[in-house]
């Protein structure tokens, strides 16, 4: 399998130079052991967390709010978005500001930011790999070919951005 | 004005100055059409006026082709034919007129929202404005014409009026104006300054309809020119006041008038518009024809028809239909403007600019100071001088930054009270009433924000009063009032505050009706209605819900309005107090913050939180006694000098762990909102500040009780308490139940 994972990555870096057009970026991140990524471009900015405001009544997933430069943001907890265990503030967590262009900007609270991935089409998987019915906030399991045995679970921000 | 070209590259911001100049143009016009309501009111009609007006459109037109706004193009083309009948007195401009151009306006208003992409395009109405105006220029007609034959005028002279002229020559006459023909002759080199001279001693007594070159007794040098002019003097005055070695006047007699012609002109009803251009043979005195021709508009001479006294235009059938449901006042109509362009005096920016500049002076001093520390050049006192120098300048300059920002936000109030005047023209007259909207205060200023805001919630106040307040004619009579009700606008600075008084001299409420009405729509119980004292029976009006009428009409009736105005005016800080005599009238009174941008806040702790609470709505903040505490009903009150106070804590509403009532003393806030009283119990006071109020984010509209955050220099946020959504949910339980269970109705 290693082997064939390997043959496959070779293949495939010698087609490298002139798919790099066709390539996206995505930001990877840890939560809760595994390892996420999102589209670089729905990314405005990593922030170390300032202070967080809680706001009473609010929605538990949602932690509170920042102001960024001037601007408030609402801060969503991703761990508590998806049911995983929670953990505490400490100096690798990162806000992730997500944006889609339009819409409200919103603070993604993530334990550890790695590096990001550029990923062709065929180093995607679609989400079903995992079993029928996943979230809409799956978009698909990346497995980038030069890093044999990364996984990262690709996020659709849209959904999480629409209802935090 | 907008460059050239347009939609191409940096569209956008073209396009937005395209809508903000349409939107100032469409503002205009509708002052322009109330002045001309008004002055047909008082039978006066200023042509300049309708002059204006047609440059208005004229220039809309213009505006809406070179963004292919193609709807708005097309509307101000119609318009503009329609405006030209008008100017010329080819129609006559008559309420029925006037209300097609006023739904115009708000047509133009509803295009400019859907060419900003806010609302869909209104195709439908749009259309049936177009056939309504496409009647109107068909059915011009040629009234009075006949008039101007009655004076012995030389046909060669009215051969060449131009349409223009003419018209006013009808219009002067049949206002019983006399007309003079002033002959001048003027030497040629000094024809222009003697020209106007003469022009200036005229126009004190009436109006210079045309001038023109005789022709006869001229040498080489000289010029004779025949002026013909309309004026209500005698000739002797004239004779008087316009001197001049050269001058002669002469009034234009009139003819004996032939049996059949009355006095007065007679407008004629429309023609068929069958046969064209050539008029019929005039009987009375051969000298109109070359007119009729000109114009090329069928006119009829004054003595054919049977003279009903109506007026030429038409009859007015579509404005005064009421509309269906899907007509335009159905759809819940909105005056707020789609701009969000303020014009600035470029002397406020010029002083903002210096402010600037004076900080980059403080910006370079500090990183001065920052370099000396640096390599230890500086001891710690002098640098401590250094710095608290630098940040009395720092401040001195930023507090004149914030001043001179605020002031460019600041909008005379008139920009809101302007479109309602338009509201209130409307309003009545589908209601069959006769309002007069007296507004005092119009220039006082306040932030743009809030006037855009405010228009709505005026609008559904004005409503209200006209619907509710206001009898109808008859029945003011009986009562020995005037029969034109009024509807006063008021608007003055009270402080750090804007007042804005609705008040109307109708019918006034009861209290009875407005209970039983109350608990016919559930809104509160019969043994609660007991208990409500007076100001609270009538703030039931502002109940979701509420409303006296059985049968709800397309206006008002449906129990949604003032509601909806209070939680508006709530959502700008402000608050609306009500106060009403039955058969004397209803007063509502809103009193808002000048601006939202900046506000006075008392900070406090509720466990190691701060919160900020806006100081427009506390009365005053006290230590809490907690002996004094009692529970009534499962609510605590406190006794405060005597009186009882319902008080909330807050850690416990928010959720957040209070610390322990031993060790500690609490305070308690006291606000204010309305009539209404409340006491806020927080752990500790930590001062006032000015803070700048920012709104939460989308995500957090469903949170309840803040009406914003903001930053207080350390990267901490503090949410701002939103008072009068507090005072409510804690005070007002019956309304939570009843907003509950509408929103359920409202789904299912």
């Amino acid at each position: 399998m290693a082997a064939l994972i390997k043959a496959r990555g070779e293949k495939r870096a010698v087609r490298r130079a002139g798919e790099a057009g066709r390539r996206v970026e995505y930001l990877a991140f840890v939560l809760a052991g595994e390892t996420y990524a999102v589209q670089i471009a729905h990314v405005a900015e990593i922030l170390r967390p300032p202070p967080i405001t809680e706001v009473p009544r609010a929605p538990a997933t949602m932690l509170g709010v920042i102001s960024v430069r001037g601007k408030l943001v609402t801060v969503v907890d991703l761990r508590r978005r998806f049911h995983l265990p929670e953990a505490p503030i400490d100096r690798k967590t990162r806000i992730l500001l997500g944006d889609l262009g339009k819409g409200e900007q919103l603070g993604l609270l993530v334990d550890e930011v790695q590096q990001v991935w550029r990923l062709a089409a065929e180093e995607i998987e679609a989400a079903n790999v995992l079993g029928g019915e996943q979230p809409a906030h799956i978009a698909g399991i990346g497995r980038p070919a030069d890093a044999a045995g990364a996984t990262l679970i690709l996020l659709e921000l849209r959904p999480i951005l629409e209802a935090p | 004005m907008v460059e050239g070209g347009g939609r191409g590259e940096g569209g956008d911001k073209a396009r937005d100055e395209f809508l903000s100049e349409a939107q100032e143009l469409v503002d205009g016009l509708g002052r322009d059409l109330l002045h001309l309501d008004e002055g047909l009111k008082k039978g006066r009609l200023d042509a300049e006026l309708i002059n204006d007006v047609f440059r208005a459109v004229h220039t809309l037109k213009g505006l809406s082709g070179l963004f292919g706004a193609t709807r708005m193009a097309g509307l101000s083309h119609e318009l503009e034919d329609v405006l030209d009948d008008l100017r010329l007195g080819r129609i006559e401009l008559t309420s029925a007129v006037l209300d097609l151009l006023f739904q115009a306006v708000s047509l133009y208003g509803r295009i400019l929202a859907s060419e900003s992409g806010e609302t869909p395009d209104p195709v439908g109405e749009v259309e049936q404005l177009l056939v309504a105006l496409g009647q109107f220029s068909q059915r011009r007609a040629g009234g009075g014409a006949g008039v101007v034959s009655q004076y012995d005028l030389d046909p060669g002279l009215l051969g060449v009026l131009t349409e223009y002229e003419e018209h006013r020559l009808r219009t002067n006459i049949s206002q019983g104006q006399g007309l003079y023909r002033i002959r001048v002759r003027f030497s040629l080199s000094t024809i222009d300054s003697a020209l106007d001279d003469l022009k200036a001693k005229a126009r004190p007594h009436g109006e210079i309809i045309t001038y023109l070159p005789t022709g006869s007794g001229a040498d080489i040098d000289t010029i004779e020119l025949e002026i013909l002019m309309a004026s209500r003097a005698s000739v002797e005055l004239l004779r008087s006041s316009i001197t001049g070695p050269d001058v002669g006047i002469d009034e234009v007699r009139r003819r004996a008038a032939p049996s059949g012609i009355p006095d007065t002109p007679t407008p004629v009803p429309p023609d068929p518009p069958a046969h064209e251009s050539l008029a019929p043979p005039t009987k009375v005195g051969g000298s109109l024809s070359p007119l009729a021709r000109e114009t090329g508009s069928v006119r009829m001479p004054a003595q054919l028809p049977p003279a009903p006294r109506q007026t030429p235009s038409i009859a007015p059938s579509p404005p005064q239909q009421r509309p269906g449901p899907s007509g335009p006042m159905a759809q819940e109509l909105s005056l707020r403007s789609v701009s969000q362009t303020v014009r600035v005096d470029i002397r406020k920016l010029d002083r903002l600019m210096t402010v600037v500049g004076e900080l980059a002076i403080v910006k370079t001093a500090i990183a001065n100071l920052t370099e000396r520390v640096r390599n230890r050049a500086t001891d710690a006192r002098e640098l401590a001088i250094e710095l608290a120098r630098l940040n009395r300048t720092f401040d001195r300059h930023l507090a004149q930054m914030q001043s001179g920002i605020l002031e460019v936000r600041m909008v005379p109030l008139g920009q809101a009270f302007d479109k309602l005047a338009r509201v209130v023209r409307q309003i009545s007259r589908e209601h069959g009433k006769d309002v007069n909207l007296v507004v005092t205060g119009a220039e006082t200023e306040i932030d743009k924000l809030i006037v855009e805001e405010l228009s709505d919630p005026l609008m559904h106040m004005i409503r209200n009063a006209i619907d509710h307040g206001i009898e109808p004619r008859d029945d003011r009579l009986v009562v020995g009032k005037p029969p034109i009700g009024t509807i006063a606008l008021n608007a003055f600075q009270k402080g750090n505050h804007v007042v804005i008084e609705v008040e109307d001299d109708g019918r006034g409420m009861d209290p009875a009706e407005l209970l039983d009405a109350a608990v016919r729509r559930g809104i509160v119980t019969r043994e609660e209605a007991g208990e409500l004292r007076p100001h609270e029976v009538l703030a039931l009006v502002f109940m979701p819900g509420f409303t006296t009428k059985e049968v709800a009409t397309d206006l008002s009736g449906r129990g949604v309005g003032l509601d909806v105005a209070k939680t508006n005016i709530g959502k700008l800080g402000g608050i609306v107090d009500i106060t009403s005599d039955v058969g004397i009238g209803t007063k509502m009174t809103i009193t808002l913050p000048i601006t939202l941008a900046i506000i006075n806040v008392l900070l406090v702790e509720i466990g190691p939180r701060l919160f900020a609470v806006p100081l427009a709505s506390v009365e005053e903040a006290i230590a809490l006694d907690e002996s004094q505490v009692r529970t009534v009903e499962s609510r605590e009150v406190l006794t405060v000098r005597g009186a009882s106070l319902p008080i909330c804590r807050l850690a416990r509403l928010f959720g957040i762990p209070a610390r322990s009532r031993e060790r500690h003393r609490a305070f308690v806030v006291i606000a204010q909102v309305g009539n209404r009283r409340l006491g806020f119990v927080v752990d500790e006071l930590v001062g006032q500040q000015d803070i700048v109020i920012k709104p939460l984010g989308k995500s957090l509209k469903n949170v309840r009780g803040f009406a914003g955050a903001t930053e207080l220099g350390d990267q901490r946020v503090a949410l701002v308490i939103d008072v009068a959504s507090l005072v409510d949910e804690v005070l007002l339980p019956a309304e939570t139940r009843f907003l509950a269970s509408a929103a359920e109705a409202g789904r299912s």
